[in-house]
């Protein structure tokens, strides 16, 4: 990143990075907490402010950058909350987060009609692998099938959702 | 589609199966790679279907997981009508540490009711408050997957079982320190993968013994 003073470059660092930012900051305090929002804007103000002053000399890529500005925020938030309330810190989400509702509940719908008819052998890889959360090798195990066989059908599963995307 | 060497990997971050380490080094990856990002976005929302919907998708399959074996059954069978019972109880207790985050009808939940919305109501008794070698808490039903998890700043291990009682692998004792403070969770899930309560956050130190 040379002189980057002018503001369409800063504008495009900040719709490039902002999502995996908003990703990383609400996996860390959980998207239920009012403050993810701020925390965000003040990450991307900050990166610009680093940006500008010539702080950030590309040393590292710009992602790797943002990345570290993040953590030390998300850190630094988890410290100030823990010292107010001992017992509770933050945490992740149980995973899914069961607070984000799906943007697209008809995209959700229609993937789950597609999944519905999927062949049993496809289903089961679905169920152990991401309904129960079981590693690939444990996958493999339980089906007697190589985990080679598990990735491909699991692939399959995000094939169809991504057809549902595209259309 | 382009592969990334990373893709692999991607499961394992979002099942929080990566160690410290693995993680910082995978999420500055996928800061930096927008292929791995669109990936992790959508294998999140395919996961979040899967488990919404599984009743419609998976309606059809043999979904009987193996029998527990039976003193494990035995206990359950035991425990359950009395935690039900101290958990209304130390549920006004556990109030007043999580105040806000359960609401007021705890003290009278009597029932966990396995459904698809998330019941919070009740808290689940955590029987191993200090220094650990292993952590148990009371049984709250049958067919419930509990979620351990084990914290300093962050997340350092989760594990889920079946059982009310686990005990913390060498691999993640040797990471940590002792004489520094842990806090250690449970959490209930029901056989649909829906969080039905949730233990307090309960701080342990962690204390090394040369001859466990």
């Amino acid at each position: 990143m040379k002189k980057t003073e002018n503001s369409y470059d800063l504008k495009k660092i900040t719709s490039k990075y902002r999502p995996i930012v908003t990703y990383k900051v609400k996996k860390s305090i959980g998207s239920h907490t009012p403050e993810w929002e701020d925390i965000v804007n003040e990450i991307m103000l900050n990166t610009i402010e680093k940006v500008k002053s010539g702080e950030f000399k590309g040393q590292s890529s710009i992602g790797t950058f943002i990345y570290t500005i993040t953590r030390r925020r998300i850190i630094d938030h988890i410290r100030r909350k823990k010292k107010k309330i001992k017992k509770h810190i933050p945490e992740s989400d149980p995973f899914p987060d069961p607070y984000v509702q799906i943007e697209n509940k008809e995209r959700a719908e229609m993937l789950a009609k597609k999944l519905e008819e999927l062949k049993p052998k496809y289903k089961k890889v679905l169920y152990l692998y991401y309904y129960k959360g079981l590693a690939r090798k444990e996958v493999a195990q339980k089906l007697g099938i190589s985990p080679r066989r598990v990735s491909e059908r699991v692939h399959y599963a995000q094939k169809l959702l991504r057809k549902i995307i595209n259309k | 589609m382009e592969e990334c060497r990373h893709e692999d990997l991607i499961d394992d971050y979002l099942f929080n199966r990566l160690n410290h380490e693995k993680k910082q080094e995978f999420e500055e990856h996928l800061f930096n790679c927008p292929h791995c990002f669109e990936q992790v976005q959508q294998k999140t929302e395919l996961i979040s279907v899967i488990k919404d919907h599984a009743d419609s998708i998976f309606k059809d399959m043999r979904i009987t997981e193996k029998t527990k074996n039976p003193v494990q059954q035995k206990i359950i069978g035991f425990l359950s009508p009395k935690p039900l019972i101290s958990a209304a109880v130390t549920a006004a207790l556990v109030l007043i540490v999580v105040f806000g985050i359960l609401p007021h009808k705890a003290n009278k939940t009597q029932e966990f009711i396995l459904n698809n919305d998330t019941v919070r109501g009740s808290s689940i008794t955590l029987i191993s408050k200090a220094v650990p070698s292993e952590f148990r808490w009371e049984a709250i039903g049958k067919d419930v997957e509990y979620k351990v998890s084990v914290y300093n700043d962050e997340l350092i291990w989760e594990k889920s079982t079946t059982k009310n009682s686990i005990s913390l692998p060498d691999e993640i004792k040797s990471r940590m320190t002792p004489g520094k403070s842990y806090f250690w969770q449970v959490k209930a899930f029901s056989p649909q993968g829906r969080l039905i309560t949730e233990s307090s956050k309960v701080q342990f130190t962690w204390q090394k013994k040369d001859h466990p």
